[in-house]
């Protein structure tokens, strides 16, 4: 009964995913291939890692804008304690998800303490972090990230043997992802702070009622979002081998995008691990399709819009039938 | 019976303004069902916050739990005494699975770090078994039927080892079947020796289910009494016979048809409601609360409109779609609600009364025209006598009967047909409360069709003209308001 | 009259003014021939207009207790659509009065479609104006991309150039086209029947539904008119760059968002005098061109104002909490 029901819910979105896949392998036979997997997995790993900060956020009935602008920061200062500090690896994920913990703990200090709407609070950080960012890169590309380093970006997990010599296998970054996802799910599913975000999305006064504390678990949410970015950040430079500091321009947008689409409410309770990893998968799907059936790469950001707006509505609409719908009267 | 598990003594509860509980003094035993009983504003709300620790009584009480004699409760003193209260909306969360609902709280309370999923398992199921029911642990608790919320609720109190439980209106919205069941369960845990509190206004379902009756009115303790000692009538006087005496006005007969609402139903909330208001007159819609008559109002103001069903002013079909319709065509609704419905408690005075008004007072230009606009809120902050008399005075700051004349006057500058007005002196002191009347039957002289819902029976016999009785989303009855008592409208209503 | 006369100095207008008066003042100290000269001055009366219009637009919508983040994406998706058909009929042969009529009159248009996309979401769906217009404004993004594909929209006639780079009389057409807005929008929130609903709508939409006003047609109405001034915003920016580019004005969404709130607009809805988000703008122009001439990055600028928004939502907070605990 238990596994049932789980798979009704994430259902109609797989079947999305199934059909969307069908279509564009019809029109481009190069999908369905493991290459092409590989390389979606490969270049969509930051995103994955990322939307499970953002679904922990939503949780809660937040939002963080100011995300690709903490990632790109992070990935600045990694880039730097790589070339002048350590090419150590657990030194520099250690880095990275520090300065990445501090700034989300900046974030929901704002959220939570101040009680500055998370939109506006993040759109605050946001500015003041890229401004630094730019400010201290000048907006130029740092290469020179240690040979140790990219060696071990180089490192593949698996390989599997293909006809023609080249060597295809799991990059190694997918570790990252590994993490992210475990730590995720251990947080939402095993801990009661876990079981808290869900229930102060659900009701939040009952849940303080109850012996939650609202503030603390908010602090907390943005903060783990931001450690979550620390490890994204490690994969991305390991995977781009330099840091850019213009990369993530907008990002913040696919990450909400591919969180929406995997069916978490923007209104805070609803929302599941499984859920976002197959809007990750749907979303990316759907990106590496308009690449294979070459349609221009500004349509991306039209699909992320349409993508954004459509799965509210349909959200919202629903929500609003039930509501008209509602006995409110039994009558004789 | 058992023993005495909580006793309350000279238990007092003022707001300012108004004294809410005055001197309530009663026991309630483990092992019985004990029904509170009281109309609307009788003071049954407030004294169950007290029980539960959300309100702190007056100085001077004493509660007296388990031998401990304490002035008041911190709401974590209830719960460590284990009083449990079910509110009419549960305080649940929807988005979580009926074994978090029930057995999370155990988590929290002890500072657990990890969720010991099979120790919730095992209290919710323990705790469902108590009450006998099956119910999938992980389905989602949104998904639930109410009453079936409801057994949650139940079983969430359960498993926090609750002796006394609360259940605020439990049946108002269940079905018969359902209420059937609740009450094989409530047998069930006063068999195991709990204590139950149980608040209804429906008279059949106390009788069939309460050891003990307590009765307030008023905020005054009427009485405690075994279920052999009254009959449905007794009770009833009990509970109605008010000392507060209001102006009872002249009825009259009017001829003149102003509003017909033919045929009116909605699914899920009324069914074939019939009724004529007449030029000048004052109809009463009374009934229980959850009986409909919100509903009714809200879909002839176009705010809830009826799936079918016709509605005549002055003999010609209107439409009322959104309430913008409605107040073009000459009507007025003044909410139950009044901090949440009817004023905007931010703004002022002057921009409430002139919230109705914006179109008449900005003409072609559409820019206001604001000496109108002044003499507009003076002229009627005369009229109705609104204290303090300062048109920029944020309404959040008046007394509840001046919020209610601001809400009026915004109304009755519109120079309705129709007034609707719900509950309209709800929390106002009894000063206010007749000036509301007079002012109600002034408007009707002049010619005005008024509807008054109200649970207040007094208050319906002394201004209405005729009063029409709701039950389970219908219109059970009518009366011309002359020599008819309380209690004929309440046998019907209940 | 001496009470009203002390109140209003002690106003919040009164004293944001006074801020102004010192940042002005400090700016013309730090740096006297740069900050304080003509060159200066009118950059900034160049600069202002296009902003102040922004600025003036999030309030609107603000007010009513929404937020507009696709409002620079409006201005630069109707400046490439109305810039499209003005260089393409000038280049094919159409004479400039007319090819700037109609570039005009479409960067109007296109401007009123994305807030009727907006406005139709938001009141008409019920989806929350955050994510509305989030998703919008990567949407109005992708499709400006995709008409410029990636570059910039240029070819327009100098009549067109005019209307953004000249005088009349000394005062430069941006601000005479400005001042007209500002009255225009004074007029429409503080006078005008629509305006006065729409601070009720802010406060209590419920209330306002239940006194017989069309709450959703009055948000709608308010993302058209929102959206139009962003347009008007496009054309300013597109006739002082020469061109039309996506990516233009972009950092003027934060800082509309900040000259609003430390104008005193609520950021819950409700509460917002036009002329304190007026002298805000004043304030953040001045900031912005003052630290441009001490020769600050221009990145460090945008630091300075995401703190400006983070600061003064603090001291809100602070002060709410303040008044919270004295009550």
């Amino acid at each position: 009964m238990k596994t049932k029901l789980l798979k009704i819910k994430e259902l109609p979105i797989i079947l999305i995913l199934i059909v969307i896949s069908i279509i564009i392998s019809v029109a481009n036979p190069a999908f369905m291939t493991l290459e092409n997997f590989l390389d979606i997995l490969k270049s969509n790993l930051v995103l994955a890692i990322m939307s499970m900060g953002m679904l922990m956020v939503m949780l809660t009935g937040g939002i963080d804008v100011s995300v690709s602008s903490v990632i790109t920061a992070v990935a600045v200062i990694t880039g730097y304690s790589l070339m002048h500090w350590s090419s150590n690896l657990l030194f520099t994920i250690l880095v990275a998800v520090l300065s990445g913990t501090v700034m989300g703990l900046f974030n929901g200090l704002l959220i939570a303490k101040l009680k500055i709407p998370p939109i506006v609070a993040t759109l605050g950080t946001m500015s003041v972090i890229l401004g630094l960012v730019l400010y201290i890169t000048n907006g130029t590309w740092m290469t020179g990230i240690p040979e140790k380093f990219i060696d071990f970006g180089r490192k593949k997990l698996i390989t599997f043997p293909t006809g023609d010599g080249k060597a295809l296998g799991i990059p190694i970054q997918f570790l990252f992802l590994l993490v992210a996802v475990l730590a995720t799910w251990f947080i939402l599913r095993k801990t009661v702070i876990g079981r808290g975000i869900y229930a102060i999305g659900g009701n939040r006064d009952s849940a303080e009622r109850m012996g939650f504390k609202p503030d603390r678990i908010i602090i907390f949410v943005y903060a783990f979002e931001g450690f979550l970015i620390g490890l994204a950040a490690v994969a991305h430079t390991s995977i781009m081998r330099q840091v850019d500091p213009n990369a993530f321009l907008g990002f913040e947008m696919q990450v909400i995008a591919a969180v929406v689409l995997g069916g978490a409410s923007v209104l805070g309770g609803y929302g599941s691990i499984l859920g976002t990893l197959i809007g990750v998968s749907l979303f990316c799907v759907i990106n590496n399709g308009l690449i294979l059936m070459h349609i221009p790469t500004f349509w991306q950001k039209i699909v992320v819009g349409l993508i954004i707006i459509g799965s509210i509505s349909i959200d919202m609409t629903q929500k609003k039938r039930t509501e008209r719908n509602k006995t409110r009267v039994d009558v004789e | 019976m058992g023993q005495t598990l909580i006793e309350l003594k000279n238990i007092s509860k003022t707001f300012p303004g108004v004294k809410a509980l005055e001197n309530i003094g009663f026991s309630i035993d483990s092992g019985e069902i004990h029904a509170l009983i009281g109309e609307n504003g009788a003071g049954k709300s407030t004294l169950i916050k007290i029980l539960s620790g959300v309100y702190q009584p007056d100085s001077g009480g004493q509660i007296i739990l388990g031998g401990r004699v304490v002035e008041s409760l911190t709401p974590l003193e209830a719960l460590q005494s284990e009083i449990a209260v079910i509110y009419q909306d549960f305080s649940l969360f929807p988005n979580l699975s009926v074994m978090e609902n029930i057995a999370l709280e155990q988590s929290v309370k002890n500072n657990d770090n990890l969720v010991d999923w099979k120790a919730m398992e095992r209290i919710s199921r323990d705790a469902l078994d108590q009450l006998g029911i099956s119910l999938d642990l992980n389905t989602i608790l949104g998904d639930l039927s109410i009453a079936k919320q409801q057994l949650v609720a139940i079983a969430r109190s359960l498993a926090n080892n609750a002796r006394l439980l609360i259940l605020d209106e439990p049946t108002s919205s269940l079905s018969k079947n359902e209420v059937r069941k609740l009450f094989d369960i409530m047998h069930s845990l006063k068999n195991k020796g709990m204590a139950l509190l149980f608040i209804s206004h429906k008279i059949d379902e106390l009788f069939a289910i309460s050891d003990k009756f307590t009765i307030l009115r008023d905020g005054k303790y009427i009485g405690t009494y075994g279920e052999d000692e009254l009959d449905d009538e007794q009770l009833i006087s009990l509970m109605v016979g008010r000392k507060i005496e209001y102006t009872i006005y002249p009825k009259n007969k009017r001829t003149e048809p102003l509003l017909e609402v033919r045929g009116f139903s909605k699914k899920g909330n009324f069914r074939d409601i019939n009724f004529t208001l007449h030029k000048g007159e004052i109809l009463g819609l009374t009934g229980l609360v959850g009986a409909g008559r919100t509903e009714v109002a809200q879909a002839i103001f176009g705010l809830n409109p009826a799936d079918e069903g016709t509605l005549l002013l002055d003999g010609k079909e209107i439409i009322n779609s959104t309430p913008n319709d409605a107040v073009k065509a000459g009507f007025s609704f003044v909410p139950e609600n009044r901090l949440q419905e009817g004023l905007v408690l931010s703004k002022s005075i002057e921009d409430n009364i002139s919230l109705t008004m914006l179109d008449a007072l900005s003409g072609k230009s559409s820019l206001i025209n604001l000496k109108k606009r002044k003499e507009l809120t003076r002229n009627w902050m005369e009229k109705m006598d609104i204290r303090p008399n300062i048109p920029e005075m944020i309404t959040s700051k008046l007394s509840g009967g001046n919020q209610q004349r601001v809400v009026i006057s915004k109304w009755l500058a519109t120079d309705p047909k129709v007034l609707i007005v719900d509950e309209p002196t709800n929390g106002i002191d009894i000063g206010a409360k007749s000036g509301i009347h007079q002012l109600l039957r002034d408007l009707a002289e002049k010619g005005l069709g008024i509807i008054i819902i109200s649970s207040e029976l007094p208050e319906i016999l002394a201004i209405a003209d005729r009063v029409a009785v709701m039950r389970r989303g219908r219109i059970i009855t009518e009366f011309f308001c002359e020599n008819i008592t309380q209690e004929d409208i309440m046998s019907k209503a209940l | 009259m001496k009470p009203e006369l002390k109140r209003r100095l002690k106003s919040k207008e009164a004293v944001l003014f006074l801020i102004f008066v010192v940042i002005f003042v400090f700016m013309s100290i730090l740096s006297p021939t740069r900050f304080l000269s003509l060159y200066n001055l009118q950059s900034m009366a160049y600069q202002l207009p296009e902003f102040g219009i922004l600025a003036l637009s999030m309030m609107i919508v603000i007010i009513t207790g929404g937020i507009n983040l696709s409002v620079t994406y409006t201005a630069t998706l109707a400046m490439i659509i109305g810039g499209f058909a003005m260089s393409h009929m000038f280049a094919g042969g159409s004479s400039a009065g007319l090819s700037v009529l109609v570039g005009i009159i479409l960067m109007l248009a296109g401007s009123l479609a994305c807030g009727a996309f907006n406005g139709y979401v938001i009141a008409y769906i019920g989806v929350t104006p955050m994510l509305a217009t989030l998703g919008a404004m990567t949407f109005f993004e992708g499709i400006s991309l995709q008409v410029t594909r990636g570059g910039a929209i240029s070819g327009f006639p100098i009549e067109f150039i005019k209307i953004g780079n000249t005088a009349v009389l000394g005062i430069p057409v941006p601000m005479i086209i400005f001042l007209f807005v500002l009255a225009t929008v004074y007029l429409f929130l503080e006078r005008s029947r629509m305006g006065a609903t729409l601070y009720m709508i802010g406060s209590n939409p419920k209330v306002t539904r239940y006194s017989g006003i069309n709450v959703r047609k009055n948000l709608f109405i308010t993302y058209l008119i929102a959206s139009l001034l962003a347009g008007i915003a496009g054309i300013l920016m597109a006739s002082r760059y020469n061109s039309a580019k996506e990516s233009y004005g972009s950092s003027y969404l934060l800082q509309a968002v900040s000259a609003a709130v430390l104008g005193g607009t609520s950021i819950a809805g409700g509460e917002g005098k036009v002329i304190g988000t007026v002298i805000a703008v004043l304030i953040i122009q001045v900031i912005s061109s003052g630290l441009n001439i001490i020769g600050l990055n221009r990145y460090l600028t945008n630091v300075v104002m995401g703190l400006i928004l983070i600061v003064v939502l603090t001291i809100n907070f602070l002060t709410r909490e303040k008044q919270f605990r004295n009550n």
